[in-house]
């Protein structure tokens, strides 16, 4: 391990402990103990199979959607907008997948599943061709494009695509019982799509750290310029990982209402791309890292809602925490320099006594 | 439906009240654009300011002790911003992005955990005081009232204005942001001239929260910028950063949300709330096409 | 000049970078009245003792006195206050502002709360009537040449009423014509109002030309400091390198092939802003030949670099590479016609800072065979092996091959570049300032391997602003001025100080006499 990387691993550490830290006085000021919070999570997150079965429901989806943020960074195109390209690849699925009842699942899974990659992928398609070609800031665009699709999709759900159905207040007619996910454990939101999930996540990973591809990629997010430079397409290489990134989201999109939903709701995701992008952060887009730590952010936020329901403290509580965890690391690097200067200074001084 | 229908006053009026949330941040926005910082993270400091004026003001059972709360608020976030990105030197994109989500997330926390409330904030005991506005008589059978923040909102657009290209402390701004070491070669320090930037932002972004929660709505809701925030970044890449173009874009959301607003019995409700980003996005395109082709006929 | 008193005095100046030690223990002293002069090659720790001197960074070591008082608290608006004034290398200046706006930046005078516009005109106009400096108050700073910029910064520390004026490189952008009255003005203003001129630089003509004294640096040390009239350029150049700089002659083979691998025909190209910067040029390159640009910088060279290897669209005209012509090709399809570059601006073109050195010695070669296993999956061990040999090869002085290139030195980070550009073996090569702050080992070991790849006849194009390179390795040499070729020449043929004047317009009738 070289120093680059240990120095990495000593913050990272660092920066959780601390968040963690400040978890626990957010906890005290509010009136509540430390130890009992992070007790009740941990319980809920490990306490039972359904805990188990929920924190790995959660790891997987973070492995997904952080990787999906990861693969469009690392192409230099910042994906904020997973969350629309989502919502629009469960859209386009759970209606395909009330539409083609009664044909061969074999047959009508793939076809979903295409119809759920390909729509993400064309949403990104278009910040990722705006950023390339007009230079228009993708942070702003792909964030504006998921309260659009959010609404264009409620409105779907509400209006034209409506089930008839009764009993369901809004989304489209009921998913083929035959295309539906079987759930692991009982109970829990654990369902065999995290196979799935597992294999594009070892895909990705494999294309970003093991290939030429996503050695281009690298290159190109790191320097644009030099990447023009050398020869490479660097402007083909960002809208590729756009691409990939969208069909990510879209196909987490598909599992979500094919494993848990049934159908198309609108209120079937609770930000879950942002929970991954987070990770993401933290992870600085590195892929086997994002891999490896959603365990831990998986068993942290499923924990926290049981913490909860059953100590009253918000679970918003680890969005804070993993803020505070950004904010840490970020600000790290600009921080030590300032120390290492302060103490050059310092040491001159001693030296003219 | 005839067009009149859209274009009456009662839209005007809407496209002022709404734009002012966007004015207020994208006036925020621009004091750090000006002085060289791309500050993503205006929807959080909106966000607390909002969550502060509407929780201040119930508490102190005044809307003035709410604007200042906003204030503070703002100013406590402006800081932070200025702290990490002038002091730490770290990557604007990610502390804005990570500074909404913390806003959300500590907002929402404090309302459920503290106020013991979820989704909007409305006290059992007590209640939220709204700021002070004109009332305009009726109009169309519908009483017609504007918020004091609305005007105030145009009376800051001169003064940013005035205040960036008509005082010293404007041109020491503008140049930390465009050559800060030619500001420090003038022995002034950009450092500072940056921190003016970053908490002129915050409060402007505070005013704007506390207009979204004490004008524009009556209380505080989970979340209740709605991205605006990115939005008002958007105007001011659209506006080039000076206030008064800043100012024409925000007005121009501001009608295509009012006039959203009054298509809602033409299209559906759900339909017509996304105009406004779809609008803003399409500004920036057209933006960025013009100076595209405009790069082109020099060469 | 006589034995006046001392007006600054340095001793025992230290600066640390955390990298790098600029300064070590300098001690000197400068008089009033006089012009200073500062040499040494670049890195040697010139600009650094100036930039203490204005307050730009604190030493980490030594005390710096100005007119008698020690300076405590290192500040440009301290050094203001005691009168003294800088102009940068790189102009400070606020390109959105106008002329006046810039020079009473910070001291802007006041009606009320505003800025006073009439007073600020006023001020500047009382000033260049005074000093016969003439620029246009109203001009925006982004609109008017680089001679008159350079005015501006000048006005800008007489206004704040220096009488210790600090000039960094001044010459590097002027036209002779415009030394020459630079150094009008120096003189003029050391002769009328007494003031005390320090002039960094490493032409040693100009050396002779203006200073009273001079002081050497190398390697953050001050090395000598003689009266002027006792030296000769021999001498200071010997001590600025320390040791004779005469490097040995290169071994040139001449079975030269005249294929043209290069050919450039009547090419106009724009800069960043649209403004016309190559205007109508046409070359060609033969195989086994280098072909030398000489220019100031900014006159058309980055862009004509850039349109040649795709970098950037060209308005009109074509280019050849190998006899195929580039029309609508992007760079790496330029690069398969069998062409490598050197890019001038190696941090931000010619090295992704942020990975380390095997990454960036394998790039462009990722695809092929051992590198990838059907142009797909990395053998990243023969990417290791070959970074390996390539950085022993090349003798790179770095911690190892998983080095961030960004924290590597110039001349490393050159190396680095150089050796992955020669690696594609291409018959093409474009090399820009191949040698820009690099030491002079470095810069030795660079030109062996330029001149290894001409006598294996490939054809290289050169651009460089250092005469000395350029005469070392170019077979024939073109100068550049304005985006138009205004002299083509064999090295033998003509002088350094003729072929200056065909850099800047003059053409040989203007040329003075030669050495």
């Amino acid at each position: 391990m070289n120093r680059e990387r240990r120095k990495y691993f000593l913050s990272l550490a660092v920066s959780i402990l601390l968040g963690l830290l400040i978890g626990a006085l957010i906890m005290l000021a509010t009136g509540h103990s430390p130890l009992e919070g992070y007790g009740a999570l941990l319980s809920g997150a490990f306490g039972s199979r359904r805990g188990w079965g929920n924190t790995l429901y959660k790891t997987f989806q973070l492995c997904i959607t952080g990787l999906a943020t990861a693969i469009a960074s690392s192409a230099g195109i910042f994906n904020v907008g997973g969350e629309g390209q989502m919502y629009l690849g469960a859209l386009a699925s759970s209606y395909l997948g009330a539409r083609l009842a009664g044909v061969s699942p074999w047959i009508a899974l793939p076809v979903c599943f295409l119809a759920a990659i390909l729509s993400g992928a064309l949403y990104a398609w278009i910040p990722a061709v705006l950023k390339v070609k007009l230079k228009i800031n993708e942070v702003i665009t792909t964030i504006l494009m998921n309260s659009i699709a959010i609404f264009f999709c409620s409105y779907m759900a509400n209006g034209p695509l409506k089930t008839l159905e009764r009993g369901v207040n809004s989304g489209t007619d009921a998913i083929d019982k035959a295309f539906r996910f079987t759930r692991l454990i009982p109970g829990s939101n654990l369902s065999e799509t995290v196979f799935y999930i597992a294999a594009i996540s070892l895909f990705v990973w494999y294309l970003m750290s093991r290939t030429a591809t996503g050695y281009e990629m690298r290159l190109t997010g790191q320097n644009e310029r030099f990447s023009r430079f050398i020869g490479l397409k660097a402007g083909a290489l960002g809208i590729g990982g756009m691409l990939i990134s969208g069909a990510m989201c879209g196909a987490l999109g598909m599992f979500e209402c094919f494993a848990l939903q049934n159908r198309f709701k609108p209120d079937f995701s609770s930000e879950f791309y942002f929970d991954g992008m987070l990770v993401a952060m933290i992870m600085r887009y590195k892929p086997l890292g994002i891999i490896l730590m959603s365990f831990f952010f998986g068993a942290l936020k499923m924990g926290a809602i049981s913490m909860q329901s059953s100590t009253g403290i918000s679970s918003e509580l680890i969005l804070i925490i993993q803020s505070v965890i950004i904010f840490l690391m970020a600000a790290e690097e600009g921080f030590l320099r300032r120390l290492q200067e302060r103490r050059l200074h310092r040491q001159s001084i001693v030296k003219e006594g | 439906m005839d067009l009149s229908s859209i274009f009456n006053v009662g839209t005007l009026l809407n496209t002022f009240n709404t734009a002012t949330i966007v004015i207020l941040a994208g006036l925020g926005c621009l004091m750090t654009a000006q002085a060289g910082m791309m500050n993503i993270g205006i929807d959080g400091m909106m966000t607390a300011g909002a969550f502060a004026a509407a929780v201040g003001s119930w508490y102190f059972g005044s809307w003035g002790m709410g604007l200042v709360c906003a204030l503070l608020a703002g100013l406590i976030f402006g800081l932070f911003y200025g702290v990490m990105v002038i002091r730490y030197k770290s990557d604007e994109f990610i502390i804005g992005v990570a500074l909404n989500i913390f806003a959300v997330a500590l907002t929402t926390f404090i309302l459920r955990t503290v106020l013991k409330q979820s989704g909007s904030f409305h006290p059992a005991s007590g209640a939220v005081n709204t700021l002070p506005y004109f009332s305009l008589g009726e109009i169309g059978g519908t009483a017609v009232n504007i918020s004091v923040m609305v005007p105030l909102s145009w009376l800051l657009v001169a003064l940013c204005a005035v205040m960036l290209y008509r005082t010293p402390a404007g041109f020491w701004l503008r140049a930390a942001g465009e050559h800060p070491d030619s500001l420090r070669s003038a022995g002034r320090n950009p450092e500072k001239m940056k921190y003016v930037g970053a908490l002129s932002c915050g409060l402007l972004c505070g005013l704007s929260g506390a207009y979204l929660s004490l004008g524009y709505l009556s209380t505080f809701t989970e979340n209740m910028s709605a991205e605006r925030g990115y939005v008002a970044v958007a105007c001011v890449i659209f506006g080039r950063s000076h206030p008064v173009f800043v100012f024409l874009a925000a007005l121009l959301f501001g009608f295509i949300d009012a006039a959203g607003m009054r298509m809602q019995g033409l299209v559906d409700p759900t339909l017509t709330a996304t105009f406004p980003y779809v609008g803003t996005i399409l500004m920036m395109v057209f933006l960025a096409l013009r100076q595209q082709a405009k790069k082109k006929a020099k060469a | 000049m006589s034995e006046s008193e001392s007006i600054i005095r340095f001793s025992h100046v230290s600066m640390q970078f955390p990298d790098v030690l600029a300064n070590d223990d300098v001690t000197l002293e400068i008089r009033k009245g006089e012009v200073f002069a500062l040499v040494g090659e670049n890195g040697a720790g010139k600009s650094t003792l100036m930039n203490i001197l204005y307050g730009m960074n604190t030493p980490t070591g030594g005390t710096v006195t100005v007119k008698g008082e020690p300076i405590r608290v290192f500040s440009p608006g301290e050094a203001i206050r005691r009168g003294i004034g800088m102009v940068h290398q790189h102009f400070m200046l606020v390109p959105s502002f106008t002329v006046a706006q810039n020079i009473v930046l910070g001291t802007e005078p006041r009606r009320g709360l505003f800025t006073d516009a009439a007073r600020t005109d006023r001020i500047v106009e009382e000033l260049v009537s005074e000093y016969g400096l003439k620029v246009n108050a109203r001009d925006r700073v982004e609109d008017i040449s680089v001679g008159l910029q350079q005015r501006v910064e000048i006005l800008k520390t007489l206004h704040r009423g220096a009488d210790i004026l600090i000039l960094d490189e001044p010459t590097a952008v002027l036209t002779p014509q415009e030394t020459d009255e630079l150094f009008e003005v120096i003189r003029r203003m050391v002769r009328e109002k007494q003031m005390t001129v320090i002039i960094i630089t490493h032409k040693l003509y100009e050396v002779m030309a203006i200073s009273d004294r001079v002081g050497v640096m190398r390697q953050g040390k001050l090395v000598g400091v003689c009266n002027t009239c006792e030296v000769n350029e021999r001498i200071l150049s010997s001590m600025m390198v320390g040791k004779d700089v005469l490097l040995d002659a290169l071994e040139r083979v001449d079975d030269h092939d005249d294929t043209v691998a290069i050919r450039v025909e009547d090419l106009y190209v724009s800069d960043n802003r649209g403004l016309p910067a190559v205007r109508g040029i046409s070359l060609q390159v033969e195989r086994g030949e280098v072909l030398g640009i000489a220019g100031i910088e900014g006159n058309g060279q980055s862009e004509l670099i850039e349109a040649i290897t795709g970098l950037r669209r060209r308005d009109r005209g074509t280019v050849e590479i190998q006899g195929v012509d580039t029309r609508g090709m992007d760079p790496g399809q330029i690069r398969a016609l069998g062409l490598a570059h050197v890019p001038e601006d190696r941090l931000s073109t010619g090295v992704s800072a942020q990975s380390d050195i095997t990454d960036n010695l394998v790039v462009g070669k990722e695809r092929r065979k051992p590198f990838s296993v059907f142009g797909f999956h990395l053998n990243r061990r023969a990417m290791k092996a070959y970074a390996k040999e390539v950085f022993d090869r090349y003798d790179i002085r770095a911690a190892g091959i998983g080095t961030q290139v960004g924290s590597l030195s110039g001349g490393n980070m050159q190396k680095v570049v150089v050796a992955r550009e020669f690696s594609f073996d291409t018959p093409v090569l474009i090399i820009s300032q191949p040698t820009r702050g690099v030491d002079i080992g470095a810069m030795d070991f660079i030109h062996q391997q330029i001149m290894a790849k001409r006598n294996a006849s490939c054809a290289i194009l050169l651009v460089s602003a250092d005469l000395d390179e350029l005469y070392r390795l170019s077979d024939r040499l073109v100068t550049i001025y304005e985006g138009k070729i205004t002299g083509e020449f064999r090295p033998e043929e003509i002088g350094k100080q003729e072929i200056s004047h065909y850099m800047t317009g003059g053409g040989r009738e203007a040329s003075v006499d030669e050495p």
